[in-house]
């Protein structure tokens, strides 16, 4: 199964260097961010916004600066691993049909999709987490903590679309990887609208009736929720992955030369 | 007397897709033999191959590979089989280097040693990308990984199709140096029948799903013979000896299933032996009617 993991990293080789010049982009951007935010201009353009003309409260400007912060904290986490290389190249190379003979069960050959993919945003997240520790060491945008839950957040919501994409994958078989990675971001979608379907009711309804006072309330609630509820993500990731696995074996066992 | 033992044993296995049917295949492959598995393209030869590695599900019947049935556990039965594609399979981007980490983390038995030294014997680079290989470098590449995990059984589908008679020879000499070993065993899969004829110990026959000759290739090339005579004297063969004819401007020539009786029974016809290619288009030329 290790080698099958190795040769799905070798897979990802070419966004593994996008990954790593984004790291580097992510890192400098979010670090002159966080000393603008906190001693330079974006720190006076805050001051200015809560002023009386703007009726912006502190608890909204702070939202704002962490909105862009979370943006960059998710790009690591989103380009770090992307299934559907892995499936294309696979497809491309005939790799599904050498896979099928070696002496892997079908059981272990899919769960090393799945390891990959926990492997490797294991490493984005890691590195997310360092970088989390030089922006607090810098500035007081955001605590540790409320980094760490935005990372935790999603590194699981990626995890969630990487174990769709190995179920739609699988389903649709060689050579439909595209399909599938709608397929996926279609499901992952779907997903937060059953999840979040109160929420996003009242989103719409304030935005309907043009309440900026509830608008603005219900737009910082769920960067709060990112921040604090990390830990609800990570359980809906867990459980997602155990279900497309178990789905996918079945559908992979039934099918035969798929993965 | 030794009891020989089998290590491919297909008994009555079918697999339907609608559009073709494989139809009660049964055969065997001793240990320590090279048995060919002839047929025209589409005759059913790679969805054999499949089901005997269990890449695809069979719809009845049984396959036992190395006395067990590969109902239990087909992957650690995998660990004593090197298979060789029509296609390489590995990525364009992959060096033998990086197959060599792959393979090593999967094979229990992976011979790193052996695996360099295949590689330097066929002449093949392990720094560059095997996309940029030729395909007969490819075809190579891939016996090399098929014979650096110490496999005792190599099944390989249409490993000589497309390339040139000489890497065609070394591939057959390469082959030939595997099966030295008495417990090494081959099964390859070929329409290009003189390949067969200069290695192999066995062959199957197959033809539109089902399997129409299996056994011992001298004694099918023995038995098998081309019977060259006059349009007016066909008639006189008869049917049971015929597998079936050809009839041109300036006689006939009859595929006979037993060229000794037909010497004695026919002592003014010509008879020759008849090649495994003739013995093939014959008998496909009788399924069709």
């Amino acid at each position: 199964m290790k080698g099958l993991i190795i040769k799905d990293i070798m897979c990802l080789r070419k966004q593994l260097t996008v990954f790593a010049f984004i790291l580097v982009g992510v890192l400098a951007v979010s670090v002159m961010y966080v000393l603008s935010a906190s001693f330079g201009n974006l720190a006076e353009v805050a001051k200015e916004l809560q002023n009386e003309k703007n009726n912006l409260s502190a608890r909204d400007v702070k939202n704002i600066a962490t909105e862009a912060l979370i943006l960059f904290m998710l790009l690591p986490a989103a380009t770090v691993c992307d299934m559907v290389f892995v499936f294309a190249s696979d497809a491309k190379a005939g790799f599904v049909k050498v896979a099928a003979t070696l002496p892997v069960p079908l059981w272990k050959r899919l769960l090393a999709k799945y390891m990959t993919v926990f492997a490797l945003f294991g490493i984005g997240a890691a590195v997310d987490i360092a970088i989390a520790g030089v922006l607090c060491a810098l500035g007081n945008i955001l605590t540790f903590g409320e980094f760490l839950g935005i990372i935790i957040s999603a590194t699981s919501a990626m995890c969630i679309y990487s174990a769709f994409v190995i179920l739609w994958c699988v389903v649709l078989g060689s050579g439909s990887e595209q399909y599938a990675q709608l397929l996926s971001i279609a499901s992952l979608i779907a997903l937060f609208v059953i999840g979040y379907f109160g929420a996003l009711k009242n989103f719409f309804m304030a935005l309907l009736t043009d309440n900026p006072d509830s608008l603005s309330e219900i737009l910082g609630g769920p960067i709060e929720y990112i921040k604090d509820r990390g830990g609800v993500f990570l359980i809906a990731a867990a459980a997602v992955c155990a279900c497309t696995y178990f789905a996918a074996l079945k559908i992979a066992d039934r099918k035969r030369g798929v993965i | 007397m030794d009891d020989i033992k089998n290590v491919i044993e297909l008994s009555h296995v079918s697999k339907d897709y609608g559009d073709f049917k494989l139809d009660d295949v049964s055969f065997s492959v001793p240990e320590g033999s090279v048995c060919g598995f002839i047929g025209q393209n589409g005759a059913g030869k790679t969805t054999t191959i499949n089901l005997i590695l269990d890449v695809i599900r069979r719809d009845a019947g049984e396959i036992r590979l190395f006395g067990k049935s590969i109902d239990e556990g087909s992957a650690a039965l995998r660990e004593d089989i090197g298979v060789v594609f029509d296609e390489m399979g590995f990525h364009e981007f992959m060096t033998g280097r990086d197959i060599n980490i792959m393979m090593k983390n999967i094979y229990k038995n992976w011979d790193e040693q052996a695996f360099f030294d295949n590689l330097k014997r066929f002449s093949l680079p392990s720094k560059k990308k095997c996309g940029d290989f030729s395909r007969g470098m490819r075809m190579k590449l891939q016996i090399a990984v098929a014979l650096s995990h110490n496999a005792k059984l190599l099944v390989m589908d249409e490993p000589t199709s497309g390339l040139d008679p000489i890497v065609r020879n070394e591939m057959i000499n390469i082959f030939r140096e595997y099966v030295v070993r008495e417990d090494h065993t081959i099964l390859l899969s070929s329409h290009i029948t003189g390949d067969l004829e200069k290695i192999a110990d066995e062959v199957v026959f197959i033809n539109g799903g089902r399997i129409v000759l299996a056994g011992n290739k001298d004694d099918i090339l023995e038995r098998h013979g081309l019977l060259k005579c006059k349009k007016s004297e066909l008639e006189k063969i008869s049917t049971s000896l015929i597998v079936s004819s050809e009839v041109g401007d300036y006689g006939a020539q009859v595929l006979v299933n037993d060229r000794h009786a037909a010497a004695k029974l026919y002592p003014g016809m010509v008879i020759e032996p008849a090649a495994l290619e003739e013995i093939m288009i014959y008998y496909v030329n009788r399924a069709r009617g």
